[in-house]
């Protein structure tokens, strides 16, 4: 009866240990983007949750702004003199969308991404 | 026959050592998600005309990745050639005459001319006059007349440079730029730096140019995406430690004309036009960023005959996607490159 009672108890605790490991090894999808000048994030979001919108990010007197449309996020407008940032398109990879003369990062913000970091 | 020590005995006769394991699995599975932890520093810098990002395991990283990112900041002002006081610009503003550089340009440049020589002139540091009149230096981007091309092209040597005893001398009308080996040579100074404060596990980005020093902080591979050329997606990946993987392709910087035709800033030397020589990208693989970043310039301007360099250089390996959206993979990375799933280019392995 002692034994048993023993069994069911350590069965219990592993029950909770594999609950917890699930819980330790699980991987959140990569849908938060944050957008960051000069190291200071500016804007972050769910993009499954985002609602579309036009978002502007000003920097000496230069501006970019950003679209969110279909839970995607890029550069729309920009004018830097390269406009290599609208160029980029839609943010689908570990590579961020970057604009270099204003400084502009758009990047997924967790680190569950399929890759540590993208080559270009 | 062999005695059972009387304490492990009467642990046999009770239910605790059956049910034991069933107690230390589930911790023991837990403990699997659970690396040991180094505390993680990132940084992230605008220099060198670039966007780089670094991130560092170690208890001494955060201080490195400080000192990295003054160490990019002085390179730039070093080796930028739109910076009226760098080194760069006052050689290449000089009139032709030697001017006193430090020893990390004297290293640079040495390294920039041997490239271009091992090359055959496929690397070529003084086409900076022809990328400006292309207008891939500033933005304007347009289709230079044929003339002023022949003319610049007069302007183009790497074997009219000199450098040695700690001046560079660049001849009057000439212009030398280290855009494609200085960033490179940044990593690689950054990866040694990093191990002197004996981080062993960080990622560096500068500009897409990956550094990898050694591998993730759980010792598997980092993973590397390797970007699909003129598309909005990735090719596949690729699982590396302790190397560094550079790509060049036109699609990174190009404009189109009125007709519809596409112009990149990647020149071909020998013509000073758009360098077109079969291929869509050149993703280098090797142990130092310097020889990665030269040679993924170098081997896009030389197409298929990059093949024939690897064969008979042996220090690096490469993936090229060819215009007819072919992948080639040496055969030292192969088994480290996965397609992504949805892709559907042929794969073919190349050995020597």
């Amino acid at each position: 009866m002692k034994t048993k009672r023993l069994t069911a108890f350590c069965a219990g605790i592993l029950l909770a240990g594999l609950a917890g490991s699930a819980l330790v090894m699980q991987k959140p999808e990569d849908s938060t983007v944050r957008i960051v000048q000069d190291g200071v994030v500016l804007f972050q979001t769910d993009l499954q949750e985002a609602e579309d919108q036009t978002l502007s990010f000003v920097y000496e007197g230069r501006s970019n702004t950003v679209e969110i449309r279909d839970h995607q996020i890029r550069v729309a407008e920009a004018d830097c003199p390269d406009r290599l940032c609208v160029e980029t398109g839609w943010l689908r990879t570990a590579l961020p969308i970057v604009c270099l003369p204003n400084h502009l990062v758009i990047e997924f913000a967790d680190e569950a991404q399929e890759a540590d970091i993208a080559v270009r | 026959m062999r005695r059972q020590k009387p304490g492990v005995s009467c642990l046999l006769k009770t239910g605790i050592c059956r049910t034991l394991p069933l107690v230390l699995l589930p911790l023991l599975v837990a403990g699997c998600g659970q690396e040991r932890e180094q505390p993680k520093a990132e940084q992230t810098v605008f220099a060198m005309n670039t966007y780089v990002t670094m991130t560092a395991y170690g208890e001494q990283a955060q201080t490195a990745l400080e000192e990295a990112a003054q160490s990019l900041q002085r390179w730039e002002s070093l080796w930028s050639v739109t910076e009226e006081g760098s080194e760069i610009y006052r050689t290449n503003h000089s009139g032709g005459q030697s001017v006193p550089v430090s020893p990390e340009t004297q290293e640079l440049v040495s390294f920039a001319l041997s490239m271009a020589q091992e090359t055959k002139g496929a690397l070529e540091p003084t086409l900076y006059p022809l990328l400006r009149a292309w207008g891939f230096t500033n933005g304007s981007r347009q289709v230079p007349q044929e003339s002023e091309i022949r003319e610049l092209l007069q302007a183009v040597d790497y074997r009219r440079i000199t450098v040695e005893e700690g001046e560079l001398t660049v001849p009057d009308g000439m212009q030398i730029d280290l855009g494609s080996v200085a960033k490179g040579y940044a990593a690689d100074k950054i990866a040694g730096l990093l191990r002197e404060y004996g981080v062993s596990s960080a990622i560096l980005s500068l500009g897409g140019n990956v550094q990898a020093v050694g591998s993730r902080p759980d010792g598997t591979d980092w993973r590397i995406a390797v970007q699909a050329p003129w598309e909005q997606g990735t090719l596949g990946i690729l699982e590396i430690s302790d190397a560094a993987v550079v790509t060049s392709g036109g699609y990174e910087n190009y404009f189109s004309d009125e007709e519809g035709y596409l112009y990149w800033h990647i020149l071909d030397p020998a013509t000073g036009y758009p360098a077109d020589s079969g291929l869509q990208s050149v993703t280098i693989v090797g142990k130092e960023g310097r020889v990665c970043d030269a040679l993924s310039t170098a081997c896009f301007v030389m197409g298929q005959e990059a093949l024939a360099y690897w064969r008979a250089d042996g220090s690096f390996d490469m993936l090229l996607v060819t215009e007819d959206g072919e992948i080639i993979v040496t055969e030292g990375i192969a088994e480290r490159f996965t397609p992504g799933e949805d892709r559907t280019e042929h794969v073919e392995v190349v050995r020597r």
